[in-house]
C-alpha cells in the first residue's frame, strides 16, 4: 500500500510535533502540564488563522508580506471603532475585523493580479504602507483594555468546553473550524483546486481557460480576511494594541506555511500540515523561553533555521521524487 | 464525409514576414492528415492560428461548414479543438484524474473523488492504455503526461486534435503506444493532424499528406501516392536564386578541435568529429536533433558524460563555460534576448562583458576609456550600426543585436568560434554580412562551428557538412558538393533506409 506524499507529510510533521514536545518535556520539569496546553492553544489559534490564509497565497506561487501590518492595522482600527461604538452588537465586531482586513488584502490582490507585479515587492510595500497608516492614523496613541468593552477582552478566555484541565477556548474552535472549511474547500471543491492549477503550471492553467488573476486577487482577499479575524483574536487577547501589534508575524505566517508542507513555489500543499506547523513553531517558541539551557533571545533563529530546514527536507524530497520518473529521451 | 475543419486561403504576417500565404487545409473526421514541411515552414504559426493563439489577417476558417472566428484559445477548444505538443503542458503538482477534468466548467462545484477517478480510468480506457488516475502527473513519464493531455483534449470532446512532434522524445515503445492512440482516436471519428519530422512513421500511421514550404500549401495527397523523396524534393524545392554565392575555403589542414565519441546521456552519443584551423564545419540536422546540445558541451554550459576532447593536440575536460573561454572557444546562441545579450545595457558593456579582466585595473577599478575603445573598433569592423556605444541593444535591429553578439564573443580573441544560429530573423542584407564575417573569420585562422537549420546558409559557408539526427551525427557532406536533397534526406530518413553517406 503505497502511502500518498501528502498524507505522509502530516503523518511526518505529527511526529516531529510529539517528538518536540517530548524533548522539551525532558528538559523542562513540570512541562507537560494543562496549562502548557491552554497558553500555546490561544496563540496557536492566531497564528495558525494568518497561515492558513498565507497558504493561499503561496499555493498561487505567491507571497503575502504585509500580513503583520494586516494584523496590527485591524486590532487597531477594529478597537477604535469599538471604543467610539461600544454599543456594536458582539456578533457583528468579528465580520467588521474581517472586512477591514479584506480591504487591506484586496489592495494587495489588485496590484498583484491587475497589474502582474511580483507579489514580493507589492506586498514588502505594502507592510510598510499599512503600518504607516496604522501609525500615522493612531497618531501614536494606543488603544487600552479599560477603554474597550468588557466582553472583548473576557472573550479569548472565554471557553467553548473544557476536557478535564484542558480549556478549548472559543478562539480555538473558531480557528480549527476555519483551517477544517479551508481543507474542505481547498480539496473537494473545483474552486479550491483552481489555487492549486495555478501555482503548479500557470501556463497549462492560461490554456485551460482557468482565470489566474481572479483567483490570485481572491487569495489575497482570504489572506487578508483571515488576517482580520487573526486582528480581532488579537485585540481580544491582549487589549493593549500600539503601533508595533502584528510586527514581524509575516515570519511566522511563512514559517507555518513551509514547515506544514506547502510547497513555496506554489501547486502543492495541504492547510491540515499548516495548523501543525503553526503549532509546532509555537510550540518551540513558547518551550525556548521556559528552556534554561538556550538562551530565550535565540527563537527568532531557530524560528529561521526551522524554515530552511524544511524547505531543504521539501526540496530534496521533490527532487528526489523528479529523479524517479523515467523520461524518454532521445537515445 | 463532409470536413470537419476547413481552413481556406489564410494569411498570416508578423512585421514584414509572411508566415501563412494564402495557406488552406480540410480535415476529415476519422482520417490522421499528416503534416510536413522544413524548420521555418510556417507549421507553428499555423497551429496557432487553428487554436485561436494567433488571428489570421485574412482567409476564412469553417467548422462543420459554419464560418467561425477564434478570438483566443478558449473558442477553438468549444470549437472542439485541441493541440497536444512535443513538451506536455501538465500540472505537476494534480492527479491524473483532476488534470483531465480541469477546466470542465459543467461538473457539480463539489468533487466526488470517486467519480472522478472512475470517470477518469474510462477515459484512459478509451485510449486504449492503462494509467492509475490518481498518481501525481509529476510522477508519470514524458509519455504517460502526453497521454494525459490527450485525455483532456478527447474528454472536452476534441474532435479536432493537433499532434505537433509528438513523438519526438518518445522511445520506441512510445511511440508505437502513442500510434495505437491515434488509431484509436481515428476509429472513434476525431480528425487527428500529426505533425512529424520523421517521415516514416507518416508512412506508418497517416491517411493523406500535405507538404508546406515558406507559408504556403505545396500538395495535398493520399500518403500511398507519395514516396520519402518526393515529400522530401516538395519540402525543400527552392529556387537558386535564393542561393548565396560560395567562396574558396580558407581550411588550413592544420586540427584544431578533435571530437571523440562525445556523449551525454539522454542527450546525444558517438558524435566523433575534427575542425581545423580555418575550416567552416556547419551541424545540419532538424529541431530536436540535438545539435546545440553538442555546442554546449563543448563550451561547457551543459558538460558531456563521455568521450573525449583535443584542443590543438591537446585532450581538455570542459566542465565550465569560464574554462571553455580559457581555451579559447566561444559560443554565441541562437537565443539572443535569453542567453546572448543584456538587453538594457549599452553596446560597449555587452561587448566587454565576458573580458571584464582586462578592462580592470587596481581594485576592479574598470578603464572606460579601453572599454570604449575596443567597442568603437568592433563597431566599425562589423559596422554595426546605432547612434552610438551607449544605446541599449534591446532597442538595436536583430540583425545589429546579432553582430554584437558576435563582437563580444571575438573580444575573447577564440581559437575555436561556435555559433548556433548566426542569422535566424535577421534580413537578407545583415545575413550576408554576418556570413562575410564568418568568413573573414576563417581566414584569419579561427576554426568555426556552425549549427544552422537553414540549409542555404549551410549550403553557402560550409567547408564540411555534419548532419545530426536523434542525438548521433548520420552523416558528412562536403560543402561544395551537398545539395539541399541530400542533406535533408539524411536528417530525416529512418535508421534502417540511411545508406552509408558517412
Amino acid at each position: 500500500m503505497r502511502v500518498p506524499l501528502g498524507t505522509l507529510r502530516i503523518l511526518v510533521l505529527l511526529a516531529v510535533f510529539v517528538a518536540t514536545g517530548l524533548f522539551f518535556a525532558s528538559q523542562i520539569d513540570g512541562y507537560l502540564n494543562a496549562r502548557l496546553f491552554n497558553r500555546i492553544s490561544g496563540s496557536v489559534a492566531v497564528i495558525a488563522l494568518i497561515a492558513v490564509g498565507q497558504a493561499f497565497v503561496v499555493l498561487t506561487r505567491n507571497i503575502d508580506l504585509s500580513i503583520g501590518s494586516v494584523v496590527g492595522g485591524t486590532a487597531y482600527f477594529t478597537g477604535g471603532i469599538l471604543i467610539a461604538y461600544p454599543g456594536l452588537p458582539p456578533m457583528l465586531v468579528p465580520f467588521l475585523a474581517m472586512a477591514i482586513g479584506a480591504v487591506f488584502g484586496a489592495a494587495n490582490g489588485f496590484l498583484v493580479a491587475r497589474f502582474r507585479l511580483p507579489s514580493i515587492i507589492v506586498t514588502l510595500a505594502t507592510l510598510a504602507i499599512f503600518r504607516s497608516i496604522l501609525v500615522q492614523s493612531s497618531d501614536g496613541s494606543s488603544i487600552t483594555t479599560d477603554r474597550l468593552p468588557p466582553w472583548l477582552t473576557e472573550f479569548a478566555t472565554m471557553n467553548a468546553f473544557t476536557v478535564g484541565d484542558l480549556q478549548i477556548r472559543w478562539i480555538v474552535v473558531i480557528s480549527v473550524l476555519v483551517v477544517l472549511t479551508a481543507h474542505i474547500f481547498l480539496t473537494r471543491f473545483r474552486a479550491g483546486r483552481t489555487f492549486f492549477a495555478i501555482g503548479s503550471n500557470p501556463d497549462a492553467a492560461a490554456f485551460a481557460g482557468i482565470d489566474a488573476g481572479r483567483t490570485i486577487f481572491l487569495a489575497f482577499v482570504i489572506s487578508g480576511a483571515l488576517a482580520g479575524l487573526a486582528g480581532f483574536m488579537f485585540l481580544s487577547r491582549f487589549g493593549n494594541i500600539t503601533v508595533v501589534a502584528g510586527l514581524g508575524l509575516e515570519l511566522k505566517s511563512v514559517g507555518a506555511v513551509v514547515v506544514g508542507g506547502v510547497n513555496i513555489f506554489g501547486g502543492s500543499g495541504n492547510v491540515l500540515g499548516v495548523l501543525i506547523g503553526a503549532a509546532l513553531i509555537d510550540l518551540i517558541d513558547t518551550s525556548l523561553v521556559r528552556w534554561a539551557l538556550v538562551s530565550a533571545f535565540w527563537r527568532e533563529a531557530v524560528l529561521g533555521l526551522l524554515i530552511l530546514l524544511a524547505v531543504a527536507a521539501d526540496t530534496v524530497l521533490m527532487r528526489r521524487l523528479l529523479r524517479r520518473k523515467p523520461t524518454g529521451g532521445a537515445p | 464525409m463532409p470536413p470537419v475543419l476547413d481552413m481556406r486561403d489564410i494569411s498570416k504576417s508578423f512585421g514584414g514576414t509572411l508566415a501563412l500565404s494564402r495557406f488552406s487545409l480540410v480535415l476529415e473526421p476519422g482520417r490522421i492528415h499528416a503534416l510536413v514541411g522544413e524548420n521555418g515552414a510556417g507549421k507553428s504559426t499555423l497551429i496557432k492560428t487553428m487554436t485561436g493563439i494567433y488571428q489570421p489577417d485574412s482567409g476564412e476558417i469553417l467548422v462543420d461548414g459554419q464560418p467561425v472566428t477564434f478570438p483566443g484559445t478558449a473558442a477553438a477548444q468549444r470549437a472542439g479543438i485541441a493541440a497536444i505538443y512535443q513538451e506536455p503542458m501538465v500540472f505537476p503538482d494534480l492527479s491524473v484524474a483532476e488534470n483531465i477534468f480541469i477546466s470542465h466548467q459543467n461538473r457539480p462545484r463539489l468533487i466526488n473523488w470517486s467519480k472522478l477517478n472512475d470517470e477518469a480510468a474510462a477515459m484512459i480506457a478509451r485510449l486504449g492504455v492503462s494509467l492509475d488516475p490518481i498518481r501525481a502527473a509529476a510522477e508519470l513519464t514524458l509519455a504517460e503526461q502526453q497521454t494525459v493531455e490527450i485525455a483532456r483534449a478527447i474528454s472536452l470532446n476534441a474532435r479536432i486534435l493537433i499532434m505537433d512532434e509528438p513523438s519526438a522524445s518518445l522511445s520506441d515503445h512510445e511511440v508505437k503506444r502513442l500510434f495505437g492512440i491515434a488509431r484509436s482516436l481515428r476509429d472513434q471519428g476525431v480528425a487527428v493532424l500529426y505533425i512529424s519530422h520523421r517521415l516514416e512513421e507518416i508512412f506508418a500511421l497517416a491517411d493523406t499528406v500535405t507538404v508546406m514550404r515558406d507559408g504556403k500549401h505545396i500538395s495535398t495527397k493520399p500518403v500511398a501516392e507519395v514516396t520519402q523523396a518526393s515529400m522530401i524534393a516538395e519540402m525543400v524545392g527552392r529556387d537558386m536564386a535564393g542561393r548565396f554565392a560560395r567562396e574558396p575555403s580558407k581550411n588550413t589542414g592544420v586540427t584544431l578541435l578533435k571530437v571523440s565519441n562525445l556523449a551525454k546521456t539522454g542527450t546525444f552519443r558517438d558524435v566523433s568529429f575534427t575542425v581545423n584551423k580555418g575550416e567552416i564545419v556547419c551541424f545540419s540536422g532538424l529541431v530536436g536533433a540535438r545539435r546545440t546540445d553538442v555546442g554546449l558541451a563543448l563550451f561547457g554550459v551543459a558538460p558531456a558524460d563521455a568521450g573525449t576532447v583535443e584542443i590543438a593536440g591537446q585532450p581538455v575536460t570542459i566542465t565550465s563555460p569560464n574554462q571553455a573561454q580559457s581555451l579559447g572557444i566561444a559560443y554565441v546562441s541562437e537565443d539572443r534576448r535569453k542567453l546572448g545579450l543584456a538587453l538594457t545595457e549599452g553596446i560597449s558593456a555587452n561587448i566587454t562583458l565576458p573580458m571584464l579582466g582586462k578592462y580592470a585595473g587596481a581594485f576592479g577599478w574598470l578603464d572606460r576609456m579601453r572599454e570604449l575603445a575596443d567597442a568603437q573598433a568592433f563597431r566599425q569592423q562589423l559596422n554595426i550600426r546605432a547612434a552610438n556605444l551607449t544605446v541599449p541593444v534591446g532597442t538595436l535591429s536583430g540583425g545589429n543585436q546579432q553582430k554584437v553578439m558576435l563582437a563580444k564573443w571575438l573580444n575573447t580573441r577564440p581559437r575555436l568560434l561556435i555559433v548556433d544560429e548566426p542569422t535566424r530573423g535577421i534580413d537578407v542584407g545583415a545575413k550576408a554580412e554576418v556570413h562575410q564575417i564568418l568568413r573573414t573569420l576563417a581566414a584569419e585562422g579561427v576554426a568555426i562551428i556552425i549549427i544552422s537549420s537553414d540549409l542555404p546558409e549551410v549550403l553557402s559557408l560550409a567547408d564540411r557538412i555534419l548532419v545530426m539526427r536523434e542525438g548521433r551525427i548520420v552523416g558528412e557532406f562536403a560543402g561544395d558538393t551537398a545539395t539541399d536533397e541530400s542533406v535533408m534526406r539524411l536528417a530525416v530518413a529512418a535508421p534502417d533506409t540511411v545508406t552509408g553517406v558517412a
